[in-house]
């Protein structure tokens, strides 16, 4: 597993725009199912490494909510038999379709760029809690890489809502910026700031440097963040500092996903909690690091 | 497909391998919901159900990683996590009374004494059908593997525990020793009415980019089908060296698989680590078992165990 996925988030939307505001308001979660689905669309950047995987996948697209993740098993990798957990990017319940961001960094995300429209696999999901942003008004997601996947259906859910938000996007280099159009058509490119760790696009630095100075400039009243995890630390202490409530979406490496193997469990102060389950969005004042 | 393994009788030979099923609620809800492929079914379609290891107190388990993926299989090192006999009695043993399967418990201790008097503690518990006995898991400093290593340990252990009851007692071996069948004849000799095997091999993981050990404690268990072999040949060595029935694992995942384990000697099989990879794999095992055994005319499934020619 140490592959690329991470559990990244999804936005349980209904059909594929309004999804809704009062899913946020009572956390229960759609129980995860076996779904066979067939691939879709395929979208792969060479530069960056990183793909855009589509499914047709109807009972996940119709249940899945934001933060929520599918664990994947791929044909033809039958050596890995591990199911790989990643977090649903988009979702579109009326085309009955889930799309998941991935880079290419072992076996499996090599595969998985090797599939083709009609390849057959099989999902389990939607698996895990999802971003519980409750009533905040005013918003501030942080996504690091493909650690933004998660984001995306949060941040559609909250425009839907009309809350106040505002986006970091951050990577090494403009090419690995992926999400860059998909978040900018969602919130408009002024509440969308971008950064790169060499400065070929937006601000040069990290996405915490740039949250540090949205934070001095306007209050907030909740941060969700995903992204190596140096990143969501610093995330943590920043929203500590200002006393905002804060949720991070954790990667582990996972084996059954269901909650019984307690492979993936991340220590918090209610002891140790599963990330497949009781995660993989966890209120970061509750980590244990 | 009746089968009777040291007094524990099961309506099928397929049970599941402690650890990678919970107590068995998880998987329930999804086998009842169905899927895409396969119809809604309840956890009672098991032969039997062997529950994640209880303590007398509650386990943290290991810190650090505590999984990876390996060629064709897995190292893990969860390190006995669980919250402790009493929170396993009200929680997770209570929802099992409610499912219509016979439940062995699988219990570990930091000492012998503190194997029997969790069974002891069991005893008053009506749900329990049997006892597995884990001495050999690698995943603890103390007790686990330290005891079903040694001959006389295991059998000390094994004394003990069945002092504490008269339920149908398993006691599960360790494949990191130098001769599993003297093991094996040590535990039958103490009392044990079956054996499970074989617990995870041990094994180890290294990062080379960070040049450190993955997990914690270095070791870890390996499971998956790259252990198939040699759980088989055990079973095969363990089956013509004690009496006792056998309850064989390690890697089985397809129904040719758990034939395989049959007839090198087992009596029952578990699914471990194929539940991961596909969460329906015990019941799509015991629905195949029966159509190859119609298909091959086999009668009863206890004419497959030890018929090798």
């Amino acid at each position: 597993m140490a592959e690329a996925s991470r559990p990244e988030a999804s936005p349980a939307t209904r059909d594929c725009t309004s999804g809704l505001a009062e899913a946020f308001v009572s956390v229960e979660c759609a129980l995860p199912q076996c779904e066979d689905c067939t691939v879709v669309a395929q979208r792969f950047s060479e530069r960056a490494g990183i793909g855009e995987l589509t499914l047709a996948a109807p009972l996940c697209a119709a249940g899945v909510r934001p933060g929520q993740f599918v664990h994947l098993r791929l044909p033809g990798l039958e050596a890995h038999i591990l199911r790989r957990p990643f977090s649903v990017y988009r979702a579109c319940a009326s085309a009955g379709t889930i799309t998941l961001l991935y880079q290419v960094v072992g076996a499996a995300t090599r595969h998985m760029r090797s599939l083709s429209v009609g390849a057959e696999l099989s999902i389990l999901g939607p698996v895990g809690s999802g971003w519980e942003p409750g009533r905040a008004q005013r918003c501030l997601l942080l996504g690091g890489g493909v650690g933004a996947a998660p984001l995306f259906l949060l941040a559609e859910e909250l425009v839907a809502r009309g809350v106040a938000l505002c986006l970091v996007l951050g990577a090494a280099t403009r090419e690995l910026l992926v999400c860059e159009d998909a978040f900018a058509g969602l919130v408009g490119s002024a509440r969308c700031h971008l950064t790169t760790d060499d400065g070929s696009r937006g601000f040069k630095g990290r996405t915490t440097e740039r949250a540090a100075a949205l934070l001095a400039d306007e209050p907030y009243d909740y941060i969700a963040a995903c992204g190596p995890e140096p990143m969501l630390r610093k995330v943590a202490a920043l929203a500590a500092a200002a006393d905002i409530r804060c949720e991070l979406s954790l990667e582990r490496r996972m084996a059954c996903g269901l909650g019984a193997c307690l492979g993936c469990v991340v220590e918090t102060t209610r002891s140790n909690q599963r990330a497949c389950v009781d995660g993989p969005v966890f209120n970061a004042r509750e980590l244990c690091w | 497909m009746q089968i009777t393994l040291g007094g524990l009788v099961m309506k099928n030979p397929v049970a599941v391998a402690s650890g990678t099923f919970g107590s068995g609620r998880e998987y329930a809800r999804l086998w009842e919901e169905g899927s895409t492929s396969q119809e809604p079914t309840p956890l009672s379609v098991l032969g039997a159900l062997t529950t994640k290891g209880v303590s007398l107190e509650p386990w943290s388990g290991a810190r650090g990683v505590r999984i990876a993926e390996t060629a064709s299989g897995m190292l893990n090192s969860i390190g006995l996590q669980n919250p402790g006999v009493e929170a396993f009695c009200v929680g997770d043993l209570a929802w099992l009374a409610t499912q219509d399967l016979p439940v062995i418990v699988n219990v570990c201790g930091r000492s012998a004494s503190e194997y029997a008097q969790l069974i002891s503690r069991l005893e008053t518990e009506e749900a329990v059908a049997g006892y597995e006995i884990n001495i050999s898991c690698p995943n603890v400093d103390c007790g686990g593997m330290a005891f079903g290593t040694s001959a006389s340990a295991a059998a000390e252990i094994t004394a003990l525990c069945r002092a504490a009851t008269r339920r149908p007692l398993i006691v599960k071996l360790s494949p990191n020793v130098t001769d599993i069948t003297e093991i094996a004849r040590a535990a039958e000799a103490a009392g044990a009415d079956a054996l499970s095997m074989i617990n995870t091999v041990a094994g180890m993981a290294v990062d080379a980019k960070t040049r450190s050990r993955v997990f914690d404690r270095g070791v870890a268990g390996l499971s998956g089908p790259a252990i198939k072999p040699i759980a088989l040949y055990a079973v095969s060595r363990v089956y013509k060296a004690v009496a006792v029935p056998l309850l064989g694992m390690g890697g089985i995942r397809t129904v040719v698989d758990a034939v395989e384990f049959l007839l090198a000697g087992a009596t029952a099989i578990a699914v471990g680590t194929a539940s991961f990879t596909d969460p329906l794999a015990a019941p799509q095992l015991v629905n195949g078992l029966a159509s190859w055994c119609r298909d091959e005319g086999v009668h009863t499934i206890g004419e497959l165990t030890g018929a090798l020619s």
